[in-house]
């Protein structure tokens, strides 16, 4: 450990791991630990079956469940965008090759009290009854009036403008009732809340875009999820930054940053000094630099059947718009089942999730929970979410920020990228991953 | 890697079909994994091998009379090391960093010890131990008694190993990544024992529901379009 790294990444969580392979793929000298004795951190999936129990301090568990070892739980629930930045980065890193994916089977979305799926081609357009006749005609002119749109060409805006004009001005502008609206900037937009409607349009075009981009991959949904579960994700990057020579040790107790003169310049670790010319970590291991914006509640929810009103489906997701339920933020279900290797035969999970708006968290879940039918067993983390309270410039200290309620991965990514270019000063390039990659591999 | 452990038939019939199986290395550091696939695969031996970097991922084909077995081969990328400063034994379980992912899904494994090291061998015992609890249950385990060149040094005894492999189902040899001994030997062995039925081929095959998708392709280019029931 008295050696001298370029980096020192405490924390084995997606952002850390992705952060560490890129950085060792670039030739940089890197001391990756972790204080569990599992990869993921926040993101990890639990395995076996016990483990989860013990997590949250219960022991009740029973035989039904069958092997515990077949069991890897998610703790933090998302879905890959099929043409997202995360796919983009695995393809390009080769982390594709140690792991497996399987398409999300249908994508779902809640409307006066209950569940709709979500068009996924014109066809199922036309015979959808989230809208009536007229509607889905303007919908329908929307929909071509977003694919066609290019942020670059003025030619392709029909009179908006993607940096002033706001989203409620295009919904007017289609003549979309709130009840579409609600479905076009949750369910495809994929926004959190309805600040977005007052905000310029081009952010949530671009959001429409890629929801129908990745839709049009694999057809049945946009989302992809790994065999094994998301924990994989981590894994994978892992073994990236551990082939390009980067140095891995779990199980370890991280005592102190070590600082001089208001710059980190190692890492004190059952009393030994790692030194290293900058840190990445995730709050949890440097909570004195990380201020809380808000806390997320989870239900992780183990059931013996697929949720109801959704053709069976072995995995989906159920958006529940915010203004359906009352709510400042949306509702999300993500659910996926024994055929991703994640739970033993028959068995399906359900994660319920959201961003705490009151002072009971679990009882914001009911809407969500109630659409589940039975629940065999359910266990609720509420967690705080934190970001980094200055941008480590000065420090060296380059902290993640927690990872936020959303679905997919899109905000995961963008702090990476940005992380990325305050660590070393210049913008992260998919294409130049592959490039390094391919001179070393000569 | 969709078809990992099922038959594929080449272009055109009367060739043999082929069978892709994931195989991993494990065992203690400078045994010589690196050094065994490097024979194995390049026909290659380097004394001063240094830990693993770079390329950790290597495909090998074994010919048999009526299949053709293609070896997909994960080397630890050192992430089996522990530092050197911690030389201790209970340190060494502390530090191990391999994650599950690596022998996830695994039909096949080579424990590979140093025969001039005892505790290397104390350390495949462990390996052994770890696969029969985490790997696929019908997983095909060799033991690899790697640098019986160094016959002079010798710490563990042949015999000795041998009576421990019959014990748990163990295919066994001494090997010698040097001098290329009994190196394309194992991996012929390993192949021979391997089930290749139709279905599955004996690794932790997917259940059910949706097709395992590839995402390395462009979009739309699936073949049929269709990916899921």
């Amino acid at each position: 450990m008295n050696e001298e790294y370029d980096v020192i990444v405490l924390g084995t969580g997606l952002k850390e791991c992705i952060l560490s392979g890129m950085l060792s793929v670039s030739g940089r000298k890197v001391l990756h630990m972790d204080r569990n004795k599992y990869y993921g951190g926040e993101s990890a999936s639990l395995t076996p079956l016990e483990s989860l129990f013990s997590k949250f301090e219960q022991s009740d568990t029973n035989e039904k469940f069958g092997r515990g070892r077949d069991w890897n739980v998610d703790l933090i629930p998302k879905f890959i965008m099929a043409n997202g930045q995360l796919v983009k980065l695995l393809i390009h890193s080769g982390v594709t090759r140690y792991l497996e994916f399987k398409v999300v089977e249908g994508s779902f979305v809640y409307k006066g009290g209950s569940v709709y799926k979500v068009p996924a081609d014109e066809k199922e357009a036309l015979a959808t009854s989230l809208m009536g006749l007229f509607e889905k005609r303007r919908f329908r002119k929307f929909l071509l009036f977003v694919m066609d749109f290019k942020q670059d060409d003025p030619s392709t805006w029909q009179g908006t403008n993607p940096k002033s004009t706001t989203m409620n001005e295009v919904y007017k502008k289609f003549g979309l009732s709130s009840g579409t609206a609600d479905f076009t900037g949750h369910a495809l937009g994929l926004h959190l809340d309805d600040e977005y409607l007052n905000a310029a349009c081009g952010d949530t075009i671009q959001r429409i875009k890629l929801y129908y981009e990745s839709l049009s991959h694999y057809g049945k949904s946009p989302y992809l999820y790994p065999l094994y579960g998301l924990g994989e994700l981590p894994q994978g990057f892992a073994r990236l930054s551990a082939i390009y020579g980067g140095t891995y040790m779990l199980d370890k107790p991280i005592e102190e940053l070590v600082m001089e003169n208001g710059v980190v310049v190692g890492v004190k670790s059952e009393g030994e000094v790692a030194r290293a010319k900058c840190v990445i970590c995730d709050p949890s291991y440097c909570s004195n630099r990380a201020k809380k914006v808000g806390q997320a509640v989870r239900a992780i929810c183990l059931l013996n059947h697929p949720i109801p009103k959704t053709n069976n489906a072995s995995s989906c997701q159920i958006i529940i718009p915010q203004n359906q339920v009352g709510r400042k933020s949306d509702m999300y279900i993500c659910s996926v089942s024994f055929t991703h290797n994640v739970c033993s035969k028959g068995w399906y999970l359900a994660i319920v999730s959201t961003t705490v708006e009151t002072d009971n968290a679990e009882a914001e879940l009911k809407p969500a929970l109630d659409l589940l039918g039975s629940i065999e067993k359910k266990f609720i983390a509420v967690s705080d979410i934190y970001e980094p309270s200055d941008d480590g410039q000065e420090s060296k200290v380059f902290i993640s920020k927690s990872y936020d309620a959303t679905t997919h991965f899109e905000t995961t990514c963008n702090d990476i990228v940005d992380m990325y270019r305050r660590v070393t000063g210049s913008e992260f390039d998919f294409a130049k991953v592959q490039k390094d990659l391919e001179t070393v591999e000569q | 890697m969709a078809s990992r452990g099922q038959p594929q038939r080449p272009n055109g019939s009367g060739q043999s079909k082929i069978c892709q199986f994931k195989l991993v290395l494990l065992g203690e550091s400078a045994v010589g994994k690196s050094s065994l696939v490097l024979r194995f695969v390049k026909g290659q031996f380097q004394e001063y091998q240094e830990s693993t970097i770079g390329a950790a991922f290597l495909t090998q084909t074994v010919c048999l009379d009526d299949v053709t077995v293609k070896f997909e081969i994960w080397d630890t990328a050192g992430q089996e090391n522990i530092f050197l400063i911690l030389p201790s034994f209970c340190r060494y379980l502390r530090y191990h960093s391999l994650a599950p992912m690596y022998y996830r899904g695994a039909q096949t494994a080579i424990v590979v010890y140093d025969i001039s090291n005892a505790e290397s061998f104390q350390r495949a015992k462990a390996w052994v131990k770890e696969l029969q609890r985490q790997a696929s249950p019908n997983i095909v385990i060799a033991l690899a008694g790697n640098k019986a060149d160094l016959a002079n040094k010798r710490m563990v005894d042949a015999d000795e190993a041998q009576v421990y492999a019959e014990e748990n189902g163990l295919l066994f040899m001494e090997t010698s990544a040097k001098t290329a001994m009994n190196v394309n030997e194992i991996f012929l062995a390993i192949a021979k024992k391997l089930p290749k039925s139709e279905q599955g081929g004996g690794g932790a095959a997917t259940q059910g529901g949706a097709r395992v998708v590839d995402i390395n392709k462009p979009a739309n280019n699936s073949g049929g379009g269709g990916c899921c029931k």
